[in-house]
């Protein structure tokens, strides 16, 4: 191995320019074209000043810097990470036969590449779109994407992507609300709020509950780990305000997670899927004793005397829900849900589930809806909207500005396939649809059926629209466009997915991505993009837009943070910018001047910056040269303090307090009816009995009118519990953001919490509960397999109290699938992706929302071959031999560490030797 | 206060606000992976950890659990056994107080890591070299770069890392310490260097009391009170809400007694708890007096 020769720091050769990515805003240092370091973004004394909360007898307010979480300290090692895509490739023994046929599909995810030039990938890929479209017409090509793989309105999904795909007209294929989907499918029977997708309102409720709340119940959430979503770390601190002025934390959930073994005064964990049964039983000790609230009830709640006959007992079940029935099932201390009942009565209580409130593990479960539906009635039921009683989580609803337009990602105005940023809008003539969650069963089987339409804010009524595919009239998709991530770590029954790409129905697969993840092995042709560094683009740090299914998102953030993402360093290697190759192809199919409008990428970034309210404070000039601009919370002199110039004032809108106090609604995005202090439900009242439902579908077997526990058809009770008695509880992840960082950024491996490097190889890291562990034979550090019928995963074991010997602890979303024998069912993964285990199947007929925390699993101690088979290696390979092609010339810092030698290997191992010797 | 005035810059590590978030630790690898400094030569991509987040699960029941983090930088210790174990200034501390390694005049002294009480020095085989945190006064020294503070410092969410002039009174820093229990690494003298370690956990004695158990209630307000035996120090309380009680920070590797007392009720007392480890003492289920 050559010898390691470093660059030298020198500060005053570097410029600074900066950027956003889903760990926040950074500020990047560069020294001669090359990353030298990632810092937050510290404000100067030109920024705005600060808000100040005032609450019991001191004041708040935010440190002056953005708090970037631990991800984006990685971003250098990601950019220069040993498995980017350096150049395009084509697979091996892929054949261009005239029909498509014959093409070696079965190969896929074994073949290896051959390095081609930008023109030989791009003719290629134009000529087989142009074939297939001759063949079967514009819907035969499909094309998805992941979520924030990068971020910027111009690059953004909804909007490049969405541009030259609408463009070209593709079958397009729908998400799922695979965060929320028990509050998607659920709580709009509720209280409406399709349009927020079930979730609750933001708004002022930091200072509300900072002010108010004596307790702060978080249910199946762990705030310091999913940092509101996009908004980094920056209500870590907020949490500890109130924590320190001595508010009392309630932490539910089976695994007792990381901001809980911190905060929580009290922590509970049920067994998976019991959530609804403890809520129940809740309601009862409330209704027995009389704690809640009748005024509130009678006057906004609908059929509320029918709930309480079926929680005591009279309804046609005949079963009383107490506390008794519900340790039962939960196996919680009757008596600690007692006590968790009467504090939450007694004193004034906020409770959220998940992130941003409306989300959490809990709702991913074959039970979601219910538990999630139950938890907004019982937040009703104790007053929802009155001051320091709320349905909230903890890490949104900052102060901030309501009065500034700038958009956010998911904002149908922030696009460059839309008005106004757009001249020339493009409209997708093909109307056929495919549902993410169940892509490789249509292909597979050439038909399926669902309901919904993936994101259904839109209303109600959305949920219960029937899609068929191949739709009346279109031929079935045979190419497969794939843009950014991999969804082996976060679609559910991966295995599915390696099946689907070997079917000769796939006649041509294209992989556009930055990195060579688990997915882009499937591919016929690769395309490399160069990461969000490497390009312009502009965006709001966690915003995701007034028109966004979590509007005002962004009061996760102290700051209101827009940010010119400048192009820090030239593309690497011979990738480009995703607009490059879209603009390309574009080109070769003859509408390029049309898919461009004659912009490069900074005037298509300029456009956004131009249609905000930006231009009022800020020229195009000064925002470039600065980098960034945080909006104040208020634009009026006399809202600042006099002595400390803070804001003191702003225009505050609390969430839901309207409701609470009969106000006219003065909230952000509200509908009509609520000004007539209605909600989005068909009685515009809290329907404890759903009329909705009621109406369109009576025959849910998922969704009952009145919510309620029921068994999962995977849990404690199914006919799996036998041979796989644990249940398997896969959060979204502290130390990646689905999959995008922990396959590419090494450094990750080295927190002792995330993976164990063991022979060069990084396992994830699984927790089980100390009992389990000793009747299985399995010490702290062992290597461990966890399996049922549909994969198996190798771990390394984290022995722990965290939780109850029903649970076992393993993250989803793993940036890794690293099968010993590559796309084959029955092979073990070396990688962590856990949701080979977790179950394809819905959550019902009418719910077709994922389920992964309805998964049944058992565990054993495993000693794994380090050698056999194919493993971590065949990433390796593919790095190695473009290595081998390449006469490099441009310089990186990370020059000496694109291949793994001999130094390498070794300090890997004497790493796994110092993490074995660890005990508990 | 400018950067370049301190007398002696140095970090409170206030433990009790740290989350394990990893922030300071990848800041710090972002730092000083792969690039060299005239205060240090690259830290290697994998296997150093300069600024190490030492963690440990406290408790010994899934009722009470918590975690401990300690970020564990170097000390820069006032008085440094890697500047004794040193030769020809290969290690040296500065009249700041920050202690840095040569890169130059260090290499082959392995005896500099050896010497380390809290293993915070590493050593480098490939470059035959012993590294560590340089409190990145590389960066403190120079007016070209922008930044204020530490790299971990500047990364941390929490306040739990504190930079400032640990000579200046009226500094945020010496507020901090003065406001909280100082409390030294295993190994390291009472008299901290530049690095100070505040509220690092002691043992805690938890658990809940009941009424008689078919009743299924948890009893609020029963007085609790444990007494070591000994030294005879001696705390009490009632229990909470939720009929918990938790005696937060006592010394370690002590026997403790704990008496559990309520009006109507047999007083009940527990002998021999055992402060080795974080403890949950278990349910109490009161009996009819």
């Amino acid at each position: 191995m050559a010898e390691r020769i470093n660059p030298v720091s020198d500060n005053s050769k570097q410029r600074i320019a900066h950027g956003v990515c889903v760990a926040g805003p950074m500020t990047v240092h560069t020294q001669d074209g090359v990353i030298r370091r990632v810092r937050p973004i510290v404000l100067t004394d030109d920024d705005t000043p600060g808000w100040v909360i005032k609450a019991r007898g001191k004041e708040y307010t935010p440190q002056r810097k953005f708090t970037m979480s631990l991800l984006g300290y990685c971003e250098k090692d990601r950019t220069y990470a040993y498995d980017r895509l350096k150049y395009p490739m084509i697979r091996e023994d892929f054949v261009e036969t005239p029909d498509g046929k014959n093409r070696n599909t079965e190969n896929r995810g074994k073949s290896g590449y051959r390095r081609a030039s930008w023109d030989e990938a791009l003719s290629l890929v134009t000529r087989e779109i142009k074939r297939l479209h001759k063949t079967y017409g514009r819907e035969t090509i499909t094309a998805c994407t992941s979520s924030h793989h990068s971020w910027g309105l111009v690059g953004y999904k909804i909007s490049l992507f969405n541009r030259f795909f609408s463009m070209m007209g593709y079958t397009r294929i729908a998400d799922n609300p695979d965060s929320w989907e028990g509050f998607h499918w659920g709580t709009p029977h509720t209280f409406g709020y399709y349009w927020r997708l079930g979730g609750p309102e933001p708004y002022d409720m930091l200072e509300m509950a900072m002010q108010n709340a004596d307790t702060i119940i978080c249910w199946s959430s762990d705030p310091d780990t999913s940092r509101g979503g996009y908004s980094a770390q920056e209500s870590a601190l907020w949490r500890w305000w109130m924590k320190e002025m001595g508010i009392q934390f309630i932490y539910v959930d089976p695994f007792n997670n990381y901001t809980s073994v911190k905060h929580a005064d009290k922590w509970i964990g049920p067994r998976m899927g019991t959530d609804a049964a403890i809520l129940e039983s809740i309601a009862y000790v409330w209704l027995t004793e009389d704690t809640y609230d009748h005024e509130y009830i009678r006057q906004h709640g609908h059929r509320f005397r029918e709930f309480a006959d079926h929680i005591l007992g009279r309804g046609p079940d005949g079963t009383p829900k107490t506390p008794k029935w519900a340790e039962e099932l939960s196996k919680v201390p009757a008596m600690d849900i007692k006590a968790i009942a009467r504090r939450w009565a007694q004193t004034p209580t906020t409770v959220g589930s998940g992130m941003r409130g409306g989300f959490g593990g809990a709702c991913r479960h074959s039970n979601g809806t219910e538990y999630a539906r139950l938890l907004v009635l019982l937040s009703a039921m104790q007053g929802m909207g009155k001051p320091g009683r709320a349905f909230w989580g903890p890490g949104c609803g900052a102060p901030m500005n309501y009065n500034f337009w700038f958009g956010g990602y998911s904002d149908p105005l922030a696009s460059i396939a839309k008005a106004p940023v757009a001249d020339d809008v493009p409209m997708n003539p093909v109307e056929q649809v495919l549902y993410r969650p169940n892509l490789p069963d249509a292909i597979l089987d050439g038909h399926y059926e669902w309901y919904g339409e993936g994101f259904c804010g839109g209303g109600i009524d959305l949920e219960f629209t029937r899609h068929v595919y191949p739709a009346p009239g279109y031929n079935k998709v045979h190419c497969f466009w794939r843009y950014g991530g991999s969804f082996f770590g976060t679609m559910l029954d991966t295995n599915k997915w390696a099946a689907m790409y070997k079917s000769p129905e796939l006649e041509f697969v294209i992989n556009q991505d930055i990195f060579f993840t688990p997915e882009t092995r499937y591919a016929d042709v690769i395309l490399p993009a160069c990461s969000n560094l490497e390009r312009t683009d502009i965006g709001e740090v966690g915003s995701s837009g007034l028109g966004g299914y979590c509007s005002h998102s962004e009061s996760g953030n102290s700051w209101q943070m827009i940010v010119y993402q400048d192009k820090c360093i030239e593309p690497l290697w011979d990738s480009r910018s995703d607009f490059w190759i879209f603009s390309q192809v574009a080109a070769r199919l003859g509408w390029g001047e049309r898919f461009t409008e004659g912009r490069d990428e900074e005037a298509w970034a300029k456009r956004f910056w131009q249609f905000s309210d930006l231009p009022k404070v800020m020229s195009w000039e000064d925002f470039k040269k600065k980098g960034y601009y945080v909006i104040p919370v208020s634009f009026k002199e006399e809202d600042k303090d006099p002595e400390t110039g803070l804001y003191r004032n702003w225009d505050r809108r609390p969430g839901f307090n309207w409701f609470a106090e009969n106000r006219a609604c003065d909230t952000m995005n509200h509908k009509v009816f609520q000004e007539e202090h209605l909600l989005g439900t068909f009685s515009g009242k809290f329907e404890f009995v759903s009329e909705s439902l009621t109406y369109w579908a009576p025959d849910d077997e998922a969704r009952r009118p009145i919510p309620q526990y029921q068994d999962s058809w995977e849990g404690h009770k199914s006919l799996t519990a036998d041979k796989f008695p644990y249940g398997l509880i896969s959060p979204h992840p502290r130390f990646d953001y689905h999959t995008h960082y922990n396959q590419h950024a090494k450094w990750l491996w080295e927190v002792p919490k995330n993976r164990v490097l063991i022979n060069g190889n990084p396992y994830l890291v699984c927790h089980i509960n100390k009992h389990v562990a000793d009747q299985k034979g399995i010490k702290d550090g062992d290597v461990v397999r966890l399996f049922n019928d549909r994969g198996s995963v190798l771990c390394v074991a984290r022995v722990t109290y965290r939780l109850w010997p029903e649970t076992i602890h393993a993250y989803t979303s793993s940036g890794i699938y690293n099968p010993i024998r590559y796309g084959e069912r029955d092979s073990w993964d070396k990688g962590g992706s856990i949701n080979l285990l977790t179950p394809g199947r819905l959550i019902g007929d009418y719910v077709p929302a994922m389920a992964p925390y309805s998964c049944n699993i058992d565990v054993e101690k495993a000693e794994p071959d380090p050698n056999f088979g194919q493993g971590w290696e065949h990433i390796l390979d593919e790095v190695d031999k473009q290595q081998l092609e390449t006469q490099r010339p441009i310089r990186t810092s990370a020059d000496a560490d694109l291949v793994f030698g001999e130094q390498e290997t070794l300090i890997l191992n004497l790493l796994a030797q110092r993490q074995a010797q660890e005990v508990l | 206060m400018l950067k370049t005035k301190m007398k002696r810059p140095g970090i409170a590590i206030n433990t009790k606000r740290c989350m394990a978030c990893y922030a300071c630790f990848m800041a710090c690898k972002d730092e000083h992976c792969g690039w060299d400094t005239p205060l240090s030569k690259a830290q290697p991509e994998l296997g150093q950890y300069w600024m190490n987040i030492v963690e440990w699960e406290r408790g010994d029941n899934e009722r009470r659990i918590k975690t401990a983090s300690v970020p564990t930088p170097c000390a820069h210790c006032a008085d440094p056994a890697c500047v004794k174990a040193a030769k020809n200034g290969g290690a040296y501390k500065r009249p700041d107080g920050i202690v840095i390694i040569d890169p130059e005049k260090a290499v082959g002294q392995k005896e500099i890591a050896d010497a380390c009480p809290i293993h915070a020095v590493y050593w480098n085989a490939e470059l035959n070299l012993p590294q560590k945190c340089t409190l990145c006064a590389e960066l403190l020294d120079d007016p070209d770069y922008p930044g204020f503070e530490p790299r971990c410092v500047e990364a941390c969410p929490n306040q739990a890392l504190v930079f400032g002039d640990l000579d200046d009174p009226e500094s945020n820093v010496s507020k901090l310490i003065a406001a909280n229990k100082v409390t030294p690494l295993e190994g390291l003298p009472e008299k901290p260097g530049n690095v100070v370690h505040l509220n690092i956990p002691g043992a805690f004695l938890a658990g809940t009391v009941a009424y008689p158990q078919e009743l299924e209630e948890v009893c609020i307000g029963a007085k609790v009170t444990v007494t070591c035996e000994e030294t005879g120090e001696s705390r009490s309380m009632e229990t909470n809400w939720a009929g918990d009680y938790e005696f937060e920070d006592l010394p370690k590797g002590m026997t403790w007694t704990v008496d559990i007392a309520y009006d109507g009720f047999k007083p009940v007392r527990y002998t021999g708890e055992r402060t080795d480890r974080d403890h949950y003492v278990g349910i109490t289920y009161l009996e009819k007096a």
